[in-house]
């Protein structure tokens, strides 16, 4: 072990932080967390049922859509990118898999296997429109910008024309469970509590007791923000992501497959897009192909929140899915308070701002004086 | 370890079953009231619902959907839902098909619907494909479909050709406008149906829709609007083309500008709907409901008022028009 | 001793203009040779032929005494010739270790190979022993590589090339736009290259600093060698004629 002091040391560029950037370096990482935290105590202490079982799990059917665009987009823009597609093709999904949902079970295929094919169908369209974003962003240097808006005109296109301009309605009645029923449900009051993987038996008025707890989507988004988290933090896979957002040359000149790994980000992302669009399918018994209209800037504005730089190479899929909750505490806790819902553009604008600033002070104020050292 | 404290926290806050046991009912319903999208329209439908929850001594919870989509709607209807608060909840169901599952949850529940303007399903609530809410209450969209065709074939004398700017697809409401408005025009052998476009109630899409339409059918005759945004949109298209007088124009809901349309004669005639009476009645079946009574009518339409250029300052005529203060 | 790296006659044209010329250097282990020369001496196109960038239109290049044909810069870092430009190709937003092994990640695998996860604490502690061997010392070793000190960053672009068997290191300019404490530093490290067998071709616009650090000075004029001296046998002045076309040990008018 060689000393500071005798070895000819690289000049104490690297000194203490001062009280100031220590300060400012905590803050912009943890701000989001402590606003959520605020968030839920006034909303629960204002608010008329805000702090209920019913509505956590509400909060959490509400973010579904929003994480799984915001997981696949906070690779792409960890990376250096952006996927504005994702909006519609959740659409695009929700569409596809109903229609073969409602075609293969017309035919008499069992309503699983239905809803098989129809989740491959669903997803497998919008791989294949990730491939296609990729392959033109990585290989023909076209902007993302450009290339996700036309792909998401595109689907939107195709989503309509393929539902005739309609809504897919026509599902069996499982695709509806799945998108609705729970794991574990509650009921509250005398003889009720908990039951795990089974609708207690209750009718009338009992029902209404009744929460159900992690819906199968909430289930399934939470296995793939597992799945994201472990791809992005503990692979070679992450670690290239980050690369390539930090500095595209050195991951190029350290051999990394670049273009390959591109075109992989892409296809991630339409596919969790796509998941989206089937669940959504499941969830509401059709496909739409305005499904996630409304949702594509609520998606990257939960991953800007989350602390995901859009200049790349920064951020973590955790931070996405607490901006999420952010989103979606304060949609429900304006109801639960009546206050008109449109304050929440307000308020998103202004913390999607506000988080951006954050990150630049912290880069600007300690990142700078450490470097100038 | 600061952030895993405060993630498990978090996790804790929104997560702690909380049996919250339902608060004692006093002898009045509480109401949420959940339209379909912010405009003039469903806002006239709130003074209604104001007026009668006024008179009744009620309280209600009302938010806007700020766009028409049924992942804006949806999360709204949850958090009516988990408030706990609320006996009934009066809705606009921006789908059909797929607002009856959530639904269903309000339903399981415990709160009680009614559907204005739009419904789930058929319609039929008596036999239909949905049944539980308790009643619907609207227009009569496929007879105000029929009525508009019937005002554009007489406006024409009987032969042209038409077309139909839309909303949204998979609306009970404006699909029901479009069927009636189609099946009248096809009785007339000289009347031509051109083709339907939908703006996704973008009053900006209806317009660029619609001045399409002029440019590929030099001899369009009639235009058709469904609502407050496709009238919009298909008045200015017809305006920036200078086409005023000679492309005919019949549309749904006496908004402002719908009325200077008619006043310019850019439009020939405007279906006036009565959204406060719809916001009215709902409230006042809520009550009646809660008070026992049984033989509410599971369909009531609110009919409709023909405005026309001559009859448009006339206040028999005049209180329909969606004012909004 | 046998040379490693021997360059014949190597030219490079562009279009008209003959960037490189005719030029012939030779390269032992354990020795650092500072490339000087004016700018469009033809410096960089020389190190970017040896580099695998560029192709030489004419000559030969023999590495290990064997002949060598360099495609493109994978086959040069294949044969062991690193090259550090002044851009460093790091990436600001990782750490040390995770630069070092940018690329060729260590993985742990699980379930026969099925899960492969990045062996974080082998990569650090590797990232650390190399450090410790050129004796650099950072003090945050998880700090993002923009959170670095210029001479730190130079010290990580090092420690990487020769952490994957660097026989042969190019640097160009790796004293650019560091303070004179971190500028000694990295003369330091270079020579400690030297010491463990690894010759350096340092390319450099200040002479004090190839003065300080080289063996042997070769000078390039016009894309031409025009001299090619052991360091003690020579002066800052001679060299600074010989870059200014002065004098030319090679070609005479």
């Amino acid at each position: 072990m060689v000393s500071e002091a005798q070895a000819p040391s690289l000049p104490a560029t690297s000194k203490r932080r001062t009280t100031g950037q220590q300060a400012i370096l905590l803050g912009s990482k943890i701000w989001s967390w402590l606003f959520l935290l605020m968030l839920v105590f006034y909303f629960s202490w204002q608010g008329t049922g805000f702090f209920s079982l019913r509505n956590s799990q509400n909060i959490l059917v509400a973010i579904v859509p929003i994480v799984l665009m915001g997981l696949g987009q906070t690779f792409v823009i960890i990376a250096g990118g952006i996927d504005l597609s994702v909006g519609w093709l959740m659409g695009l999904s929700s569409v596809i898999s109903a229609l073969v949902i409602r075609e293969e079970y017309n035919a008499g295929v069992a309503p699983w296997l239905a809803i098989i094919q129809g989740l491959l169908a669903g997803v497998g369209v919008a791989l294949a429109a990730g491939l296609i974003n990729g392959v033109i962003v990585a290989k023909l240097r076209v902007p993302p910008f450009i290339v996700t808006l036309g792909v998401s005109f595109v689907a939107r296109g195709i989503g309509f024309l393929l539902a005739k301009g309609n809504i897919i309605a026509g599902q069996p009645q499982l695709a509806r469970d799945l998108g609705n029923e729970s794991l574990l449900y509650y009921v509250r009051g005398e003889g009720g509590g908990w039951y795990f993987l089974k609708k207690p038996d209750v009718t009338g008025a009992q029902l209404r007791m009744m929460d159900r707890v992690f819906t199968w989507p909430v289930v399934i988004t939470f296995i793939v923000v597992l799945v994201a988290i472990f791809i992005l933090h503990k692979t070679q896979f992450g670690r290239h992501t980050y690369a390539i957002g930090g500095n595209r040359e050195a991951a190029l000149r350290a051999g990394v497959p670049v273009d390959r790994h591109v075109i992989l980000l892409y296809m991630m992302s339409a596919g969790t897009a796509g998941l989206a669009g089937v669940m959504h399918a499941w969830r509401f018994s059709g496909g739409a192909a305005d499904a996630g209209d409304a949702l594509l800037m609520m998606s990257i504005a939960a991953v800007v929140i989350g602390g995901v730089s859009l200049f790349g190479g920064q951020g973590r899929v955790i931070g996405t899915v607490i901006g999420a909750l952010i989103l979606a505490v304060l949609q429900t806790g304006l109801i639960m308070i009546n206050v008109k819902t449109f304050y929440q553009y307000v308020i998103v604008g202004i913390i999607v701002i506000l988080a951006v600033l954050m990150d630049q002070a912290r880069d600007l104020i300690v990142g700078r004086a450490e470097a100038a050292a | 370890m600061f952030k895993k404290l405060l993630l498990v926290t978090v996790v804790l806050a929104l997560a702690i079953p909380l049996a919250i046991p339902v608060t004692a009912q006093d002898d009045k319903p509480k109401i949420g009231f959940l339209p379909g999208v912010v405009d003039p329209f469903y806002q006239v439908m709130e003074l209604g619902i104001n007026q009668a929850v006024k008179d009744f001594g009620l309280e209600v919870v009302t938010q806007f959907p700020e766009s028409w989509n049924v992942t804006v709607q949806t999360p709204i209807l949850e958090t009516y839902i988990a408030r706990g608060d609320l006996d009934y909840i009066i809705i606009a169901p921006v789908d059909k098909e797929q607002m009856i599952a959530p639904l269903e949850k309000a339903l399981e529940a415990g709160i009680k619907i009614i559907t204005v303007d739009t419904f789930l399903g058929d319609g039929d609530y008596e036999n239909g494909l949905v049944t539980f809410p308790i009643s619907y209450i609207g227009s009569d969209n496929v007879e105000g479909g029929r009525i508009a065709a019937r005002a554009l074939v007489e406006a024409l004398g009987g032969k042209g050709k038409v077309f139909v700017e839309n909303t949204n697809p998979g609306v009970s409401s404006v699909e029901g406008r479009a069927v009636g408005f189609q099946e009248v025009i096809a009785q007339y052998p000289e009347m031509e149906f051109v083709g339907m476009e939908y703006c996704l109630d973008d009053a900006t899409i209806a317009a660029e829709q619609v001045s399409a339409v002029l440019q590929r059918e030099p001899e369009l005759a009639g235009i058709f609007g469904v609502n407050v945004f496709s009238a919009q949109g298909a008045g200015n298209a017809v305006k920036a083309a200078g086409l005023q007088g000679a492309v005919q124009i019949v549309s749904y809901d006496a908004t402002k500008d719908a009325m200077e349309n008619l006043r310019n004669d850019v439009v020939t005639m405007v279906l006036a709907q009565k959204p406060y009476d719809m916001g009215y009645l709902a409230v006042a079946f809520a009550m009646a409901d809660w008070r026992g009574v049984t033989s509410l009518p599971k369909r009531v339409t609110t009919g409709f008022a023909i405005l026309t250029k001559e009859n448009m300052d006339d206040p028999e005529y005049a209180r329909f028009i969606y004012q909004v203060p | 001793m046998e040379p490693l790296l021997s360059v014949r006659n190597l030219t490079k044209r562009f279009g008209g203009l003959v960037a490189v010329n005719q030029v012939s250097m030779d390269v032992h282990p354990g020795e650092v040779v500072g490339l000087v020369g004016d700018n469009g001496a033809g410096k960089s196109t020389l190190i970017k032929m040896i580099s695998g960038v560029y192709q030489p239109n004419e000559g030969e290049i023999y590495f290990d005494g064997k002949l060598a044909h360099i495609a493109n810069p994978s086959q040069a870092r294949d044969m062991g010739i690193e090259t550090i430009y002044q851009d460093l190709a790091l990436a600001g937003n990782l750490d040390m270790s995770a630069n070092i092994f940018l690329g060729r990640e260590r993985k742990k695998r699980y379930l026969g190979g099925l899960i492969r996860v990045l062996d974080e604490k082998f990569m650090l502690q590797e990232a650390q022993k190399l450090l410790q061997s050129l004796d650099v010392h950072i003090p945050s070793a998880t700090a993002k590589i923009d959170y670095l000190s210029g001479g730190q960053r130079q010290a990580v672009a090092i420690a990487r090339a020769l952490y994957w068997e660097a026989r042969l290191m190019i640097m160009d300019e790796p004293t650019n736009n560091l303070g004179v404490i971190e500028q000694a530093k990295v003369l330091d490290l270079i020579r400690r290259l030297r010491d463990q067998g690894v010759p350096v071709i340092v390319i450099s616009h200040t002479i004090r600093d190839i003065f300080a650090v080289s063996d042997r000075i070769v000078v390039l004029h016009r894309g031409r060698k025009v001299a090619d001296k052991r360091t003690q046998d020579t002066s800052t002045e001679e060299i600074i004629q010989y870059i200014m076309g002065a004098r030319d040990d090679y070609h005479r008018n």
